[in-house]
């Protein structure tokens, strides 16, 4: 029940083995994000993370909070990073533990679509477009606004 | 800081912060209020768009993002001493 904003890349077996602890529960739904080696039309080579440090503790504690009151997880975690990241390398890790399956995903795909609108992180490319601010997409605003309503999409 | 004048902290990111060249300072808010009679998020907006027209682009874009101590809020929030009040674009994370 916990996050993490970090410099240095995530050592994702460590997550897991730190999220389900002695007992896995019924249900384990993870999401791995990583660096791109394109954006929509561009190569891309590198990536700098610029973020909020305090604002988005709070907005990726309260989210982690919030979904897991939704979907009744018995544990959860977000890890975020900011910094330089090369292609291929880990951005974002987040876990859910929960008893069934759809409550475990819904949990995952939740979070992510609200920290992509919502945790001020902003992306920097770099490659062969040279240098530019990642611009946010509509699509991503949709996908966000799926989880206003309480039905689960 | 003189002593009994009251501040808040603005801070800048991203594009905003680049395009401006600040990323934190101190706002007076004794400077907003003789500007404006609240002292809200839009006449803090108004008063920093008065240091350039760099600035009043800046602050004017409409997809523009202010948060009043890591919270989105609109531009009717009212501000008061100690706060902190960021402005930045639409977040790209994850």
């Amino acid at each position: 029940m916990s996050v993490a904003l970090q410099r240095e890349a995530i050592d994702v077996a460590a997550e897991y083995a730190q999220l389900i602890g002695d007992s896995p529960g019924a249900a384990v739904a993870t999401f791995t994000g990583y660096v791109r080696d394109h954006s929509d039309q561009h190569a891309v080579t590198e990536l700098e993370l610029e973020h909020y440090p305090e604002m988005a503790l709070k907005v990726l504690e309260d989210l982690g909070r919030s979904a897991g009151e939704r979907f009744g997880l018995s544990s959860w975690r977000i890890a975020h990073r900011y910094g330089r990241l090369a292609v291929g390398e880990t951005i974002v890790w987040v876990g859910a533990v929960a008893n069934h399956r759809g409550e475990a995903i819904s949990a995952c795909e939740l979070i992510m679509d609200t920290l992509k609108t919502d945790a001020p992180f902003w992306k920097r490319e770099q490659g062969s477009a040279g240098e530019r601010w990642v611009a946010s997409r509509d699509k991503d605003a949709q996908r966000r606004a799926r989880w206003q309503s309480e039905e689960t999409p | 800081m003189a002593s009994g004048s009251v501040s808040i902290t603005i801070k800048l990111f991203s594009a905003l912060r680049e395009a401006l060249g600040e990323s934190e300072f101190q706002l007076n808010l004794a400077d907003v209020s003789e500007a404006s009679s609240q002292v809200d998020v839009a006449a803090i907006k108004k008063l920093l768009s008065q240091r350039g027209a760099d600035w009043k682009e800046a602050l004017n874009q409409p997809n523009l993002v202010h948060a009043l101590n890591h919270k989105v809020v609109f531009v009717d929030a009212v501000v008061s001493e100690g706060d902190e009040l960021a402005f930045f674009p639409p977040m790209t994370g994850g």
